[in-house]
């Protein structure tokens, strides 16, 4: 049977600064990820991170990806790409599939990077091709290199609207309108400064009655919004569309947590239900780890220090590192979390992230 | 106080069945549930209407009685069972199995059941997906199935439609008796007066039984089931090894592979949406209800022996549930002699769905005094069969204080 001393699920912003971590200590990681690339949504980054310099501000988010996995080769880090992990078992026992067969490995520790999943939204036409999630359409054009569509609506003003915007542009499309439920724009204002600036409009208290078309989208029929959420009649106006793009927030990637037996918290601007973990990110369960947007969804630079705590904590209770050597790395990693959520977007996080740190304290 | 006729307790398929027939009668009923309809193992089983896995004997004799109630409950109650009656049939592997199964075949034809031995290729033209490696198999055009959560949920609404009350998320936390009657309920909402109950728990009817000074000798047996995506139509019918049988009724003969130890006897069906239920185990691991990897390995291997096709459509959830198992397989049903008004209707094992009809009728012949409706011995069914069982003893050889795995 194959074994390692830390197993590490998904090779994402998380998962890869987790492994890194880890196998600085000198410890045998083991990083597992369902796709055939590693570094997770890094790769369609093409825009520069914000931040502070330790946060690697002003570097294009695929450029942290090759850096990330450099390291991992330096550091002789295993990564087993293809290899979809379907379930935790008894002893902490992996079981994952890769070339259509069957795998174990089993593992001292376990960390549970996993990320997130866009969410969906339902209406009238919301199954017809051409309707898709906006991490969709921006995989598919800064990594696959295809346009998903000449004529886009994009729903949704988070910092997720607003890039894949403006990325589409860049990529040669046309966002016909930016539409937002809420009264105000979502992102941060440079983001949505950028699209406005290139003439897209944003219409906010604004959300999707319908989509038309027979086989494809050919149309978007948009309604304004009361402030109890409720459409506003006679508001009604028509696009013509070839794509509707959703960025409706995302939910993290639970199962594998759920299957393990962790215990959960609810928490909404987490994304709902999220593991509860302690300081060092370890779950409810002894040996059981999570790290990034399995925690709650935040942005890459969060999970890549959650991913280092998560392998810092690891690595001592291997006993790689003593108590002083890793409560160092752990105060470090803790002070550029803090700073992290911190402002008028990140002051939301930091009081959820409290509430799950709770949490914790009640059980115990 | 609130005050009810009578109190069930469980809202699995069995409690939910007497709830109903009760209601039906005009009985005032309460119905307790300590989670949701069918959140425990009605809600963790495959949808077979099995009759040849029924021993033959009181057991087959009340799986006959049962299944002739389904026809009829389809059109009663207001919802989608989805009730056939495509047959199923018993794979032969080896002569030794064949031999066993001819006899298996005369003893259920003598009762009533029409099962019939195919050879290897009338076998596979019912069920094309079959391997070639087989020798034969039973049929039955008797088996059926039914979908085991819309059918206990038909039977709680059909009881609310009656004006049965419910009482969900409301643990029981006593029971009180008066000069040796049942007196009145306490739950975490409230008590409740009522000189009937039944105990309708399945594998935690012993808990319940305790709070009256009963040991009841049920304990947990886990099956295991893994759940494929849809596709189209594959296995007709129910299907299960000759091992399911032996698993079921003899494991000592299995050997001691791990396959034998887990009690792994293969059982295939497939949904109305198309998905392939690919079961199970029969473990005696307490009250542990998780999925272990060695159990799904092995049961996927049996199945892609004997369904090659399987190799090619993906799993898309495992999951567990806890039969409650008795020292001789029967189901406990009736009354209680030590308490007057309290009755049981739990230990049916993996029997629970076809017996769930037939359970639900017998109890209520016997609360409310009737005439029994249905020719049954009940003295055979009851609790005090046990009296001279070493029930501790049962338990603790069957691992009920069960290690995990």
């Amino acid at each position: 049977m194959k074994t390692t001393d830390i197993a590490v699920i998904g090779a994402g912003p998380a998962g890869l600064s987790c492994a890194v971590e880890a196998a600085k200590s000198g410890a045998r990681v083991t990083v597992l990820d369902e796709n055939l690339k590693p570094g997770g949504q890094l790769f369609k980054q093409i825009h520069k991170f914000f931040g502070s310099r330790e946060h690697r501000a002003g570097i294009r988010g695929f450029r942290i990806g090759q850096q990330l996995l450099e390291a991992t080769e330096r550091l002789d880090v295993q990564v087993l790409l293809d290899a979809a992990v379907y379930g935790i078992y008894e002893d902490r026992l992996i079981a994952y599939i890769t070339d259509g067969r069957d795998h174990t490995i089993k593992a001292k520790k376990i960390v549970l990077a996993t990320g997130a999943s866009e969410n969906a939204l339902a209406f009238p036409g919301c199954t017809l091709p051409g309707v898709m999630g906006a991490g969709a359409a921006q995989t598919m054009i800064n990594v696959n290199r295809v346009l998903p569509g000449k004529k886009i609506i994009m729903v949704g003003s988070g910092n997720v609207g607003l890039i894949v915007s403006y990325q589409l542009m860049q990529a040669g499309a046309d966002v016909v309108a930016l539409i937002e439920a809420a009264p105000k724009i979502g992102g941060y204002g440079v983001h949505a400064g950028k699209i406005r600036r290139a003439g897209v409009p944003i219409y906010t208290s604004t959300t999707i009655k319908e989509v038309l078309g027979e086989e494809k989208v050919e149309g978007v029929i948009t309604a304004s919004l009361d402030e109890k959420w409720q459409h506003i009649e006679d508001t009604e106006k028509r696009f013509e569309a070839d794509t509707v793009c959703l960025a409706v927030g995302l939910s993290p990637l639970t199962e594998l947590a759920w299957m393990a037996g962790c215990e959960f918290t609810f928490i909404p601007p987490l994304g709902g239900h999220v593991p509860i973990h302690d300081r060092n990110m370890e779950s409810t369960l002894t040996g059981v780890y999570i790290a990034g947007d399995i925690t709650g969804v935040e942005e890459a630079s969060s999970a890549m220090e959650e991913g280092r705590l998560a392998g810092v904590a690891c690595a001592e209770s291997l006993g790689y590192y003593n108590e002083k050597q890793a409560l160092a790395l752990k105060n470090e990693i803790w002070d550029r979390l803090d700073a992290l959520r911190t402002g008028p977007f990140g002051e939301g996080r930091f009081t959820a992230k409290l509430k799950q740190l709770e949490a914790r304290r009640q059980l115990a | 106080m609130q005050s009810t006729d009578v109190v069930v307790i469980g809202g699995g398929v069995i409690g939910c069945s007497v709830a109903y027939q009760l209601a039906k009668k005009g009985v005032s009923v309460t119905l307790i549930e300590e989670n949701d309809i069918a959140s425990g193992t009605s809600g963790a089983c495959d949808k077979a209407v099995l009759l040849q896995s029924k021993n033959p004997g009181l057991h087959l004799k009340m799986a006959l009685e049962g299944v002739k109630l389904f026809p009829d409950l389809r059109k009663e109650l207001d919802m989608d069972i989805e009730y056939k009656n495509d047959g199923g049939m018993i794979v032969i592997y080896t002569e030794e199995q064949w031999k066993v199964m001819e006899q298996f075949v005369q003893r259920q034809n003598k009762l009533g059941l029409e099962v019939q031995l195919l050879d290897r290729d009338r076998a596979r033209e019912r069920q094309p997906a079959f391997s070639k490696d087989i020798i034969g198999s039973t049929y039955s055009p008797m088996d059926g199935e039914v979908n085991p959560i819309y059918l206990t949920l038909g039977f709680f609404r059909g009881a609310k439609k009656y004006g049965a009350k419910a009482i969900l998320g409301t643990k029981v936390k006593d029971i009180k008796l008066e000069k040796g009657r049942v007196h009145s309920v306490i739950t975490g909402s409230g008590n409740i007066l009522t000189r009937h109950v039944v105990n309708a728990c399945g594998v935690y009817a012993p808990f319940i039984g305790t709070m009256v000074g009963l040991d009841i000798p049920i304990i947990p047996r886990r099956g295991q089931i893994i759940v494929t995506e849809p596709v189209a139509s594959l296995i007709h019918g129910d299907v299960n090894c000759a091992r399911y049988i032996t698993a079921k009724f003899r494991p000592e003969l299995l050997g001691n592979d791990e396959a034998s130890r887990l009690g792994i006897g293969l059982s295939l069906g497939q949904t109305k949406n198309g998905n392939i239920l690919i079961g199970g185990t029969r473990e005696f691991v307490g009250y542990h209800k998780h999925t272990t990897h060695r159990a799904l390995r092995a049961v996927l291997k049996h199945a892609t022996n004997l369904v090659p096709a399987l190799k090619d459509i993906s799993i898309i959830r495992s999951f567990a549930g806890l039969r409650p198992y008795t020292p001789d397989g029967l189901p406990i049903l009736g009354k209680v002699r030590q308490i007057e008004g309290f009755y049981m209707a739990a230990g049916h094992e993996g029997d629970g769905i076809a017996l769930s009809a037939i359970t639900g009728k017998l109890l209520c012949d016997v609360i409310t005094d009737n005439k029994m409706t249905i020719d049954i011995d009940m003295n055979k069914l009851s609790l005090e069969r046990f009296e001279e069982e070493d029930i501790d003893g049962f338990r603790k050889s069957h691992n009920c204080y069960g290690d995990a795995v």
